[in-house]
């Protein structure tokens, strides 16, 4: 029974971890895939296409987040079958993406050669 | 539809006013994009039940929304709330007993046990309601707890010096002791004498009363001073001068209340020490009585004047430790 328990909160754990990984690199995400203009759920599909599944749940209340700080600009579109929200990455966005870039290979280096230090 | 009307209603009710209209559309538009992807233009109602519990509950998916998490005093602004309130909980139990023992042992009136129970209990949320409503209003105001922290500097850490660390403890009994007196001399300044036994003959202290506004002011900055001392958790420079300057100013009433001690008595013939005793010896209370204030008061004088030389000795040797140290480190170094 206390080993079942154990081994529910380290999974609880486990989950927490891994969301607090990927909180990380959302916003990258997310500016990487709004060069062209798209709307919350066309992104979801991108992003999934392309392996990173998001919540709706989390999404939405980002891209307002960013559109806040500059980094996205939005417009409302009702020329389709329902009106929807449009996002794209405005010019200050652009910039920050290009540094969020760098960053993120410099850390995916280290991070590379940590884990091959570890693992050896 | 229905179901999906009263779920994007229900998020309505929880989102802040001015965004609320658009959310709701985008969020609208979002689930219908779900529900037609995956089931096409006419889902059934287990189907729009799936996607809505994938969304979240309402209150949490609006949540997500508020930029500044929906706290009523946040992380930020917590530590002090707590240390307020702390203070204020104990000041106004302190105050309470204290107004029912003047209203029992000087006024005489009756005791009731039930009565002082009931207006404890009652006290305490009410206090700490306007405690909780104040850092509210901070909090909206999204106020920040260190007034420069934008312009935070290393430079400006303080030193590790043993001189510098606050007496929490004797900082925050202090202040109750503070607020105490205030609230006693402020609300019941008719209270402010000596009485001869409980319930017995009450002697007004009129030289407390004429200088009552000087003693306030003081009690009042030196209650400001142990709050701002708190907050910032360390002694500095500038906060020893100010306290220098308090005691100073504590001094000059002193010295203003042991001199109209000293005439009230002389006018009566009885300023002598040996006054004092005849007066015990005779039951002259209101003469022992003025004659314990001064006493008290010349106490406090000695007391007050200590502290000032103390104030200045930790002041010198402040400055001097800290030289020393740094000249300690740079011998290191080289």
């Amino acid at each position: 029974m206390r080993s079942m328990m154990m081994k529910h909160t380290q999974s609880e754990q486990y989950q927490k971890l891994t969301q607090e990984l990927r909180r990380g690199i959302l916003v990258l995400a997310a500016l990487s895939q709004l060069e062209d203009e798209k709307y919350g759920y066309s992104l979801i599909s991108s992003l999934a296409d392309k392996g990173l599944d998001i919540e709706q749940g989390t999404l939405y209340p980002l891209l307002r987040r960013l559109e806040d700080q500059g980094l996205l600009k939005s417009e409302w579109n009702t020329e389709g079958s329902r009106p929807r929200r449009y996002y794209q990455i405005s010019s200050e966005g652009s910039q920050v993406l290009e540094d969020l870039t760098k960053e993120w290979r410099n850390l995916t280096d280290v991070m590379e050669r940590l884990l091959a230090g570890s693992s050896s | 539809m229905n179901l999906l009307d009263r779920y994007i209603h229900e998020v309505g009710r929880f989102l802040p006013r001015k965004k609320r209209g658009s959310i709701q559309a985008e969020l609208r538009s979002s689930v219908v994009d779900t529900l037609e992807d995956r089931f096409g233009p006419d889902p059934d109602q287990t189907q729009v039940e799936e996607v809505l519990l994938e969304f979240g509950k309402p209150r949490d998916v609006a949540a997500s929304y508020h930029p500044r998490g929906q706290y009523l005093v946040g992380p930020g602004l917590f530590p002090l709330f707590q240390m307020v309130a702390w203070i204020v909980v104990a000041a106004v139990l302190g105050a309470q007993l204290l107004a029912f023992g003047v209203g029992v042992f000087i006024a005489g009136e009756p005791f009731s046990a039930l009565e002082t129970l009931a207006a404890l209990v009652s006290s305490v949320p009410a206090s700490l309601g306007w405690v909780l409503i104040t850092f509210m209003i901070l909090q909206y105001f999204d106020a920040k707890p260190y007034l420069d922290e934008e312009t935070w500097d290393p430079k400006s850490l303080p030193e590790i010096n043993p001189e510098e660390r606050l007496k929490k403890g004797e900082l925050i009994l202090g202040l109750v002791g503070g607020i105490l007196i205030l609230v006693l001399v402020t609300l019941f300044p008719q209270w402010v004498g000596f009485v001869t036994t409980p319930g017995g003959a009450f002697y007004p202290n009129p030289i407390i009363l004429e200088y009552l506004v000087l003693i306030q002011v003081s009690l009042l900055a030196t209650i400001l001073m142990n709050i701002y001392l708190l907050w910032k958790g360390n002694w500095t420079f500038l906060t020893r001068v100010i306290k220098l300057g308090l005691d100073a100013f504590g001094v000059v009433i002193l010295g203003f209340l042991i001199q109209g001690h000293n005439a009230w008595l002389a006018v009566k013939g009885q300023s002598s020490f040996d006054a004092w005793i005849s007066s015990i010896e005779s039951n002259n209370w209101e003469l022992v009585g003025m004659h314990a204030f001064r006493l008290a008061f010349v106490v406090a004088f000695v007391v007050t004047v200590i502290e000032i030389f103390v104030t200045i000795y930790r002041m010198a040797r402040s400055k001097m430790t800290s030289d020393v140290s740094a000249k300690d480190f740079v011998l290191k170094v080289e």
